[in-house]
């Protein structure tokens, strides 16, 4: 049972900087342990278990009463596989490929070849970006627009394109500033700078008259901390804050200590443009911003049809007010701005209690480890090296265990952000165990990793619908992977699915994002719709989604329905709801209806005016598989009466389509 | 949003979630396979209260930009005579966003009368909201945590001052489902002049499931996105298409599996809510008296009359939680920093009468009783001068609730005798929030959300009910 039982705590909490041995004891706290794969008797057992983490998961299986599914066939298979690494559909010709390749290497050539694409880097970094909040705009009244932030995204991106080690990526993410020191190249190329914005990916409040620096400058400190607990450590520091954590042995000491790290971390925007182009924007701002002035006090007082016509004329130019210039948005030390760091009582700034410097998580050191000295130079790349130190029982677990989340749609540890008490323990902690050891022992990189869970026969059961009477009692959340998980497609899935089978989609990868158009009135629902500049290219709008603008004020409406998360704060796991409005938009929405008449018009190019060719094809782009006969007649017998863009609409709305097996 | 929704998460994990993690897994284990069945089909089915609840509805009318208290229902003669003068010391100080330097006080031109059997103080500033006196709680204490807007935004409706967490409609939504199944159960309906300035996210879901998400309703005759069918389609042709989505699903669906089940009868309920909620919609369809007294017609209230009068037909309907935005982008809401008379004589005006309306047009239907009216703003503002205007307060300002269970003509707590900050029972915004769950049934503990390591709420830290007006 995954039940906890809330406010019981098993452990007496030590004081202050000490901890007990059973606070200690806590799993992920623990050393890796070094597991040997069990063994089997059964020739049968033997035959499905070749690799350990078949043998990890065999032996929870076995000891459940379970028995693992049959093998997916290869249409299955290929169809999965592209989902999972590359977050698009195959192509039919691509799956006939497969399907008739007899020999016995067919799939690891597949997946060697899916590992090595550019949409498995894209596919990759956008479970990443999830986790680490990326938006490329402020949040809060003013949701700036980081016009530059698209550089970290392609930064990630070309990261697991070339399979970085993660140690290395999260060095450079943390640290890469202070890594880059005198590096001779120019800002926009160097990947250390950029790396380093991850420190600037969270929410940031401005706001116009005084300037409560203390606050902000708290407000900042906060968003640089908690990410790192989040995104690296899989703690919930920031329970911390005000308090010590409840459940977990992390003191709020602990909490600032860490947040000590970045104590002398300022933003750093560093110009893309010239002196000109800053006069010119200056001075059109300028103008511009009198001539609102100027507006707003000509505006009648009586409320009516005139002052109406007033304001409207004061939003039309409010449109004109210049975006702010390009630059990088980065970090950098700097000494003469050093904010001590003090213990604050309910995190309120107002309220310091003791000075702390630099120190990690004093549960994983030994008691009475000291403070780092306030000079420290690169503090941050010495806490990206305590992170990424082979020892460290927290770093690889977590990260193995995403990776081993976005193949089977739950993780090892089902609370991916969270591996202290009030997360959930590990399924098989033997095979996180042994995975982490890999990926260690691997150097950190992780396209080995993939390979080897995608090569495992685990991976590559059947989803068999029926739930045994058994696993039923022993397992109906199917954690211990009795079968291959359903999974329906996440919102940028598809969304890109709809674009790749109506064959509009833009392949065109990297660069700044783009804006794509949407009902005025959603626009108007945003604070300065003077934000929500179109791209002027068309052909932008069929871009991956991963290259839409992540605007945090407005979400794009087909992703927000379909879970794309906020970006507000870190998302480990898609939620995946399933309600009316998800319906009304595929049913109603002008994508769909201008994706479905795409499709409709690709059929009639692509297999010809026979209405059984068009089908036969639709089957194939859509669901990787030919029609049943039965499927084939309703289908033949609804377009001999009903518009074809009907039938490639009904396509996008069936479950075959919206889910994977 | 009515409907079919469920999260991918596990069924039991979906049934703790469906409880909100009251009694959670043991509770759902003791429900009837098929009642389970049913709750993992509909989870937005109506869901009984945690205790006895009073309000089945809310409706937020919130005051964006912030009304002044010392215009409105918190009278100050002391400030009156101290006009123009620096604040005593004996009243202490705030944080202030644009006052810079010593402030001097400012009184105010409203006057304040009497109003009712009650009695409550009410100025000529709201006329017709004053004649709802005998059915209005005060309460003059609040207070919260943010002098800026964006922030103060957030923590009026998520109860955090940061952007990214459940607002009350969402946490509404999951604590009780909605009753309609042909209409959104958490609108909102922002001023069609624009957004507030903390956007879109202070109406979110958070990390809730977007099944608990706002429906933001647009300006016009058409306000739900995508409610209308594409032109040039009939629903003849709509119902054909759908017929073959079932036909293709069903083909190939095992008759157990309840997710595939769920999925197909999203399109249903899509189907039943663009048939049947533009009716709702339509207000012309009340009579002329009841857009007459909501203010429907005459240029400065027709719009607020208007969402006022739908909000109405809502809630009538079983929608669960409406939000009425009055106030838009920069001056077009409360923000009386310019000039305190001329901005809240012209918001006063947009939406008093439409208020005075809704108040008693749910009371004559009946309605009252079971909605909860709650008004305010993000903060109040100073008693010091800031030109002809007054900046943010957020230490000691005024909001109300009618109806729900709420006693009428009732003050609660009290500001000191400038209006600067709350000293008599002050009320903090989280007790406000733990006012409006408790009032549908709710306990602000036990709505709650695992949310990476924490259970969630939307008080945060422990409020109280207050008492006092209930």
């Amino acid at each position: 049972m995954l039940t906890v039982t809330l406010g019981v705590c098993a452990w007496a909490a030590g004081a202050g900087d000490s901890y007990t041995p059973a606070e200690r004891r806590h799993w992920s706290f623990q050393p890796r342990a070094n597991p040997a794969p069990p063994q089997f008797q059964s020739a049968a057992d033997r035959a499905w278990a070749t690799q350990p983490i078949d043998r990890f998961v065999l032996d929870r299986l076995n000891k459940a009463g379970l028995k693992p599914a049959p093998p997916a066939s290869r249409r299955t298979l290929i169809r999965r596989v592209y989902y999972d690494l590359t977050g698009l559909p195959p192509s039919p010709e691509e799956v006939e490929a497969f399907v008739k390749d007899a020999s016995p290497n067919a799939w690891p050539k597949l997946v060697d070849k899916l590992l090595d694409s550019p949409e498995y880097a894209e596919r990759s970094a956008q479970h990443w970006l999830d986790v680490v909040r990326f938006g490329e705009s402020d949040g809060f009244e003013y949701d700036t627009h980081r016009s530059d932030l698209w550089r970290y995204r392609d930064y990630v991106i070309r990261s697991f394109r070339e399979d970085k080690p993660y140690d290395q990526f999260l060095r450079e993410q943390l640290a890469g500033d202070e890594m880059a020191g005198n590096i001779p190249s120019s800002p926009e190329e160097s990947e250390l700078l950029i790396a380093s914005s991850f420190n600037r990916l969270g929410p940031l409040r401005k706001n116009g008259g005084n300037q409560d620096a203390a606050y902000i400058r708290n407000e900042m400190l906060i968003e640089m901390t908690n990410v790192v607990g989040s995104a690296f450590l899989g703690v919930t520091l920031g329970c911390a804050r005000c308090h010590d954590h409840k459940f977990d042995p992390i003191r709020q000491k602990d909490y600032y200590r860490i947040q000590a790290y970045f104590a002398k971390t300022r933003h750093r925007d560093i110009p893309l443009y010239s002196a000109e182009e800053e006069a010119a924007w200056k001075k059109k701002d300028t103008a511009i911003a009198a001539e609102i002035s100027r507006m707003k006090k000509a505006l009648p007082l009586e409320d009516g049809p005139e002052r109406a016509a007033g304001e409207k004329l004061l939003q039309k130019k409010q449109l004109e007010v210049p975006e702010p210039l390009p630059a990088l948005t980065v970090v950098e030390d700097d000494p003469k701005q050093f904010t001590p760091v003090h213990v604050l009582t309910r995190g309120n700034p107002d309220a310091t209690e003791d000075k702390v410097s630099a120190r990690p998580l004093g549960i994983l050191l030994p008691e009475g480890t000291p403070e780092l000295p306030d000079d420290t130079p690169k503090p941050r790349l010495a806490l990206a090296n305590w992170i990424a130190d082979p020892r460290n029982p927290l770093t690889a677990r977590v990260m193995v265990n995403r990776l081993w989340l976005h193949h089977f749609g739950h993780g090892i540890v089902d609370t991916p952000n969270d591996f202290g008490r009030m997360g959930t323990r590990p399924s098989n902690p033997e095979l996180l165990d042994y995975l982490a050891n890999e990926f260690v022992a691997g150097g950190f990189h992780m396209k080995p990793l993939h390979r080897m869970i995608l090569l495992s026969h685990t991976y590559q059961q059947d989803y068999v619908p029926v739930m045994s009477a058994v696993a039923k009692e022993k397992d109906p959340d199917n954690r211990l992977l009795w079968r291959f998980p359903r999974q329906r497609l996440d919102a940028e899935q598809l969304r890109d699915t709809i674009l790749t089978v109506s064959g509009k989609f833009n392949p065109q990868a990297g660069g700044p994002s783009v804006i794509v158009p949407i009902e005025p009135e959603v626009v108007g629902l945003i604070y300065k719709p003077s934000q929500w500049v179109v791209n002027p290219d068309a052909n932008q709008f069929y871009r991956r989604s991963i290259y839409l603008l992540e605007k945090r004020n407005l979400r794009l409406p087909f992703l927000d329905v379909f879970d794309s998360p906020d970006r507000l704060l870190s998302c480990a796991r898609r939620e995946s709801a399933t309600h009316a409005p998800q319906a009304l938009e595929l049913l109603n929405g002008a994508f769909t209806r201008e994706m479905s008449r795409a499709f409709a018009e690709r059929l009639r190019r692509e297999a010809g005016p026979s209405p059984a060719k068009q089908v036969e094809r639709a089957w194939e782009l859509a669901l990787s598989r030919p029609p049943t006969p039965l499927e084939r007649d309703r289908a033949l017998s609804f377009l001999a009466a009903n518009p074809a863009g009907e039938f490639t609409l009904a396509m996008f709305l069936i479950n075959d389509f919206l889910y994977v097996n | 949003m009515s409907a079919h929704a469920k999260p991918t998460r596990s069924r039991r994990e979906f049934l703790t979630d469906a409880f909100c993690g009251f009694g959670s897994v043991a509770f759902a284990a003791m429900l009837a396979e098929e009642q389970a069945r049913a709750a993992y089909l509909n989870p937005l089915a109506a869901k009984p209260p945690q205790f006895a609840a009073k309000a089945k509805s809310v409706i937020v009318l919130f005051m964006a930009g912030g009304p002044s208290h010392l215009e409105t229902f918190d009278p100050k003669p002391l400030l009156n005579k101290l006009d123009g003068q620096p604040v005593p010391k004996e009243f202490g100080t705030a944080k202030r966003q644009f006052i810079k330097g010593p402030p001097h006080l400012m009184g105010t031109k409203r006057t304040f009368k009497q109003h009712g059997r009650s009695g409550l103080w009410v100025s000529d500033l709201l006329p017709h909201t004053a004649t709802c006196a005998d059915d209005l709680a005060v309460i003059r204490s609040c207070k919260s945590d943010a002098f800026v807007h964006s922030s103060a935004q957030y923590q009026f409706f998520t109860g955090r001052i940061i952007p990214g967490f459940p607002s009350m409609g969402a946490w509404a939504l999951y604590g009780l489902g909605s009753e309609s199944e042909s209409l959104p159960g958490y609108v909102v309906m922002p001023d069609p002049r624009g957004s507030i300035e903390a956007g879109q996210p202070v109406y979110s879901n958070g990390f809730l499931p977007s099944i608990y998400q706002a429906n933001v309703f647009r300006p016009g005759k058409k306000p739900v996105l995508n409610l209308d069918m594409p032109a040039g389609v009939s629903v003849e042709q709509r119902q054909r298409t759908l017929r073959l989505v079932h036909d293709l699903d069903s083909a190939r669906m095992s008759p157990d599996d309840d997710e595939f089940a769920a999925r197909l009868n999203t399109y249903d309920l899509a189907f039943k809510m663009q048939t049947e909620a533009p009716a709702v919609f339509d207000i012309s369809r009340e009579s002329q008296a009841t857009q007459e007294a909501y203010g429907v017609g005459h240029p400065v209230t027709d719009d607020f009359g208007r969402r006022c009068l739908l909000a109405r037909r809502l809630v009538e309907k079983g929608v669960r939680f409406v939000v009425l935005v009055a106030g838009g982008p920069d001056v077009s809401q409360w923000d009386a920093h310019d000039d305190i008379e001329e901005n809240h004589l012209r918001m006063a005006m947009k939406t008093d009468k439409p208020i005075a309306g809704l108040l008693k047009d749910l009371k004559q239907r009946g309605l009252l009783d079971s909605t909860l009216v709650v008004w305010g703003g993000e903060f109040g503002r100073t008693p010091e001068a800031q030109g002809k205007g007054r900046d943010h307060n957020n230490t000691g300002y005024t909001m109300w609730m009618a109806g729900g269970g709420v006693k009428g003509g009732v003050v609660a707590g009290a500001t000191d005798e400038i209006g600067l900050n709350a000293v008599t029972e002050p009320h903090h915004l989280r007790d406000i929030h733990t006012t409006v769950l408790h009032q549908l049934g709710l306990e602000q503990n036990a709505l709650s959300y695992l949310h990476q390591g924490r259970r969630e709420r939307l008080t945060e830290v422990q409020g109280q009910v207050i008492q006092s007006i209930l």
